[in-house]
């Protein structure tokens, strides 16, 4: 029987799944108080359910790295899924980012010494990460395939 | 000269028959309800060679029994009012269930045009259906859609009026097996020869006597040729029958889909791909709560702009319209009254668009029958469907869309229960007043009683479902039978248009409701009270004393007092009936600390009222009625006053028994005084 | 016997219907849905927190809570 995935998902897989669950972490840890002293470089600020959110993502990587590594087939699932959910928490967070700023215009006191910065989040630049995923596997994600997976043909 | 027709649309939930609607009738709509029920009708007209198509949107079914409302709406409408055409939408991807229905429209003798929709799909799956041979099996026609994308349309139209012109005559495509054809032909007779069954089509009378439609079995029992018929029907098995017709009926479709396409069966297609994620045991609900909570992220920051936009711009307006108006009792009834009134209308409008918009991604691609599915073990313990999960977490963000979500609940019991518990999900605008006091009273420990107090709504919801089930609204569980329809990707354009039909409905009903409250109690609060000389809707009297809304409060001091309130509460609760938001700026006004919040802290806590009344006044705030928004939208949708006032006595009684429990068991035992 | 209530079938197992017993309203509903005496059906998966169950028939995905299931007698095939 044909795998349906190669090395390269299996990579990515893994790749995603460390990067999304670390960056989840931080943000937990930020958010109890734990000064992980990447608050400013990499705009990880406290977000505990932002956090866990990032967590569930790279989990749900993770899993697919289990199952694609136990040989089942179709475990590439999972990366894909994650992928688009990575990129739908992207979207939330630039929308946030929009919301924010737009707010900021219109009622200037509320946000005195506030940068649009603050919003910023790392669920938007790892998001980059499953673009790039996503216009490298795009034929998976064109609507036959996305309709018909064959098993092992 | 143009001729009037009807024209039904039926056809099984999610085969894109909304947006076959659209695409027909554009911007030619109407939303209003079915006579009797708080079901959604929705109406639209269209022109085609000078035809003029009235478009009936019938609620989507999967058949014509008589168990759910849906189902009896779509039937009687069918049998009654007669529409010259109906016309089914199919789903191409799904066709050997959605058929079952074209079955019983048969039956029923109907002018039937089908139209094969989402063809798109089925031929990017790989299927290939012959239109033209499906046509000539079920001497029906039959016209390829692609309903998101508009294609199909005129050709739909165009069969719709040839149609019209020349009504096809179709023999029996669907029969049965010799036993039923031969019991069925002597009850066919039995109704023919009696006048009382002229209106519905023989056939299909006596099949559904067969089937034992008990709505159908009553009807026969009015007539004089009962007993006929009894006779026959009781040399039959009725179990067996309906099982045998269910059966035969999905045997024909098989054949006649042998003959006409070519399924293209995969063991796992892109959908079940993604629900291998989605309802993972063990990944599943993760997913799930991280999508709500994203839902409720973007709502909420990306509504606040244009929510303040709003509340400035009719701050703005008042102002200015105030200062034009020369009478001043003219220009605090203009300004403070009817404009503010408007102003609390339309400023949930952000917030309800863009709520319904997300639940209009959720439904349209799909997710929404997953998050059921996932959510339906916890929702079955209190007596309630899976379906409910969803409004009732919208109601942490905003009430009255939560409850107007509840719409997608088939099951009417259900529905109202979960309209009547949704109030104790507490809701974004209680927020301040629960911040303000614990805040005040409570210090660090403030996030933790916070907490505890929406734990308190959840539990008195649960509790409150489960009791209700028991007693006022008992009934059979509804059984759980929902179909996981494949994922499709959600048009932006559908999405949108869903989220303003629910936009209309808030402004044109809620609204009304709203408008007319706060006039109310600006009125109230503007009236000097009997033996006061202060002016009409002066700044003196507004809110003070003075005032009507004063005296009343007064008069309810003793009923509040044993929960540790006196009258500036009273009238702070009042005011926050017409909308929670106000009740934080009222209690400023009345203990004089002017705008600053942080002031009416110190004041509260120096002295002005104590922690136990404090906790008190938050749980109070939490169940007690809720604002006029969430009262015209529960009245809506419930279609009935009277179980909006029960959920407000209901409410406000538990708030005052709860704040009563806290102030006098505290009390005694003397915490927190 | 093979015979067995589909509540108890285990998931990635195929089945077909044998009799659908019950109460009159869900009876109806499970019959028009498809679940007729001699249609297979796949068991998909439970829910993550054990009900409803996941089915698969003529085409496409039903679910329904094992109280439902209980009602639908079924013979393992393959």
């Amino acid at each position: 029987m044909e795998c349906n995935y190669s090395n390269k998902e299996v990579l990515f897989a893994a790749l995603a799944g460390v990067l999304y669950s670390l960056f989840g972490i931080f943000n937990i840890a930020e958010g109890i108080g734990v000064n992980t002293g990447l608050a400013g470089i990499l705009f990880v600020p406290g977000d505990i359910l932002g956090g866990i959110c990032l967590v569930v993502i790279g989990t749900v990587f993770l899993y697919g790295l289990k199952e694609m590594r136990q040989g089942i087939n179709a475990g590439v699932s999972f990366v894909y899924v994650g992928i688009l959910l990575s990129l739908v928490f992207m979207a939330v967070y630039l929308l946030i980012m929009a919301g924010s700023l737009l707010d900021s215009f219109i009622v200037p006191d509320d946000y005195e010494g506030w940068s649009i910065m603050e919003t910023f989040r790392p669920g938007i630049y790892l998001g980059l990460i499953s673009i790039a995923g996503m216009l490298y596997w795009k034929d998976s994600f064109s609507l036959h395939e996305v309709l018909v997976f064959r098993e092992g043909y | 000269m143009t001729e009037k027709i009807t024209v039904a649309l039926a056809g099984n939930p999610n085969v894109g028959k909304t947006s076959i609607f659209n695409a027909i009738t554009g911007s030619k709509q109407h939303v209003g309800n079915w006579p009797g029920v708080t079901v959604e009708r929705k109406m639209g007209k269209r022109v085609h060679n000078d035809l003029e198509m009235e478009i009936v949107d019938l609620p989507g079914t999967y058949s014509l029994t008589a168990y759910s409302l849906d189902e009896i709406i779509a039937r009687d409408f069918i049998i009654e009012e007669k529409p010259d055409i109906v016309v089914q939408v199919v789903d191409a991807t799904n066709l050997e269930r959605n058929l079952y229905l074209t079955t019983q429209l048969m039956e029923l003798g109907v002018n039937l045009i089908i139209a094969l929709n989402m063809t798109d799909l089925s031929l990017a799956k790989g299927d290939r259906i012959d239109a033209g041979k499906m046509q000539e099996f079920l001497e029906v026609p039959v016209v390829s859609t692609i309903g998101s994308k508009g294609n199909g349309i005129e050709g739909l139209l165009e069969e719709i009026t040839k149609e019209f012109q020349r009504p096809q005559e179709t023999d029996n495509v669907f029969t049965y097996d010799d036993a039923i054809e031969k019991v069925s032909e002597d009850l066919e007779s039995v109704l023919e020869s009696d006048p009382f069954f002229i209106h519905y089509p023989s056939r299909w009378f006596s099949l559904k006597l067969l089937e034992g439609d008990e709505n159908i079995i009553r009807k026969a029992k009015e007539s004089d040729s009962y007993p006929g018929i009894e006779k026959i029907l009781n040399k039959v098995d009725a179990e067996l029958l309906e099982a045998k017709i269910a059966d035969q009926r999905y045997k024909t479709i098989q054949t006649m889909l042998r003959q006409v396409c070519n399924i293209n069966t995969c063991s796992l297609s892109g959908s079940d791909m993604v629900d291998r994620v989605v309802t993972n045991k063990y990944l599943g609900i993760p997913v799930f709560l991280s999508l709500m909570w994203a839902a409720f992220e973007v709502t909420f920051t990306f509504a606040t702009p244009f929510m303040n936009m709003i509340d400035i711009f009719f701050g703005w307006l008042a102002e200015a319209v105030t200062n034009v108006i020369s009478v001043p009792w003219l220009a605090s009834l203009v300004g403070e009254g009817m404009i503010a009134g408007v102003g609390s209308v339309l400023i949930f409008l952000p917030n309800i668009l863009l709520l319904f918009f997300m639940i209009s991604l959720m439904e349209d691609s799909g997710y929404m029958a997953r998050a059921a599915f996932i959510m339906d073990k916890l929702m079955s313990r209190i007596g309630l469907h899976g379906k409910s999960f969803i409004p009732l977490v919208m109601g942490f963000g905003c009430n009255v869309p939560a409850i107007m979500a509840t719409r997608t609940i088939e099951d009417t019991r259900d529905r109202l229960i979960t309209i009547l518990i949704t109030p104790f999900m507490s809701c974004g605008a209680r927020l301040p007043v629960y911040v303000l006091l614990a805040g005040a009273f409570f210090g660090r420990d403030a996030g933790v009683v916070i907490f505890s107090l929406y734990a308190l709504g959840i539990l008195i919801a649960v509790v409150s479902a489960k009791l209700m089930r028991g007693t006022v609204l008992r009934g059979e569980d509804t059984p759980f039978i929902m179909e996981l329809p494949s994922y499709r990707v959600p048009t932006l354009k559908g999405s949108a248009i869903h989220m303003w039909e629910r936009g209309q409905i808030y402004l044109k009903k809620a609204g009304t409701i709203i408008l007319i409250g706060v006039v109310g109690v600006w009125l109230l609060a503007s009236l000097p009270a009997p033996g006061s000389n202060a002016v009409f809707a002066s700044d003196a009297i507004y809110g003070t004393t003075q005032s009507v809304i004063g005296v009343i409060g007064q008069f309810m001091e003793p009923l509040v007092a044993p929960l540790g309130f006196d009258w500036k509460i009273a009238v702070a609760l009042l005011f926050g009936v017409v909308a929670k938001e106000i009740v934080v700026g009222s209690m400023g006004v009345l203990y004089g600390a002017g705008e600053n919040e942080d002031n009416l802290s110190q004041i509260l806590a120096a002295g002005a009222m104590t922690p136990l009344a404090g906790l008190g006044l938050m749980v109070f705030t939490l169940l007690y009625a809720p604002c006029f928004a969430c009262i015209g939208v529960i009245k809506r949708e419930t279609g009935s006053w009277k179980w909006t006032m029960f959920q407000l006595l209901y409410g406000t009684s538990l708030a005052w028994i709860f704040a009563f429990i806290v102030f006098q068991a505290g009390s005694r035992m003397g915490l927190l005084v | 016997m093979n015979e067995k209530t589909l509540d108890f079938i285990e998931p990635d197992t195929s089945v077909k219907i044998l009799k659908v017993a019950g109460q009159k309203s869900s009876r109806k509903r499970i019959l028009d849905m498809g679940l007729t005496p001699g249609t297979r059906v796949d068991v998909v998966r439970r829910a993550p927190l054990g009900d409803p169950v996941e089915f698969k028939l003529k085409g496409y995905n039903l679910s329904l809570r094992k109280r439902e299931a209980e009602t639908v007698l079924v013979e393992i095939v393959e």
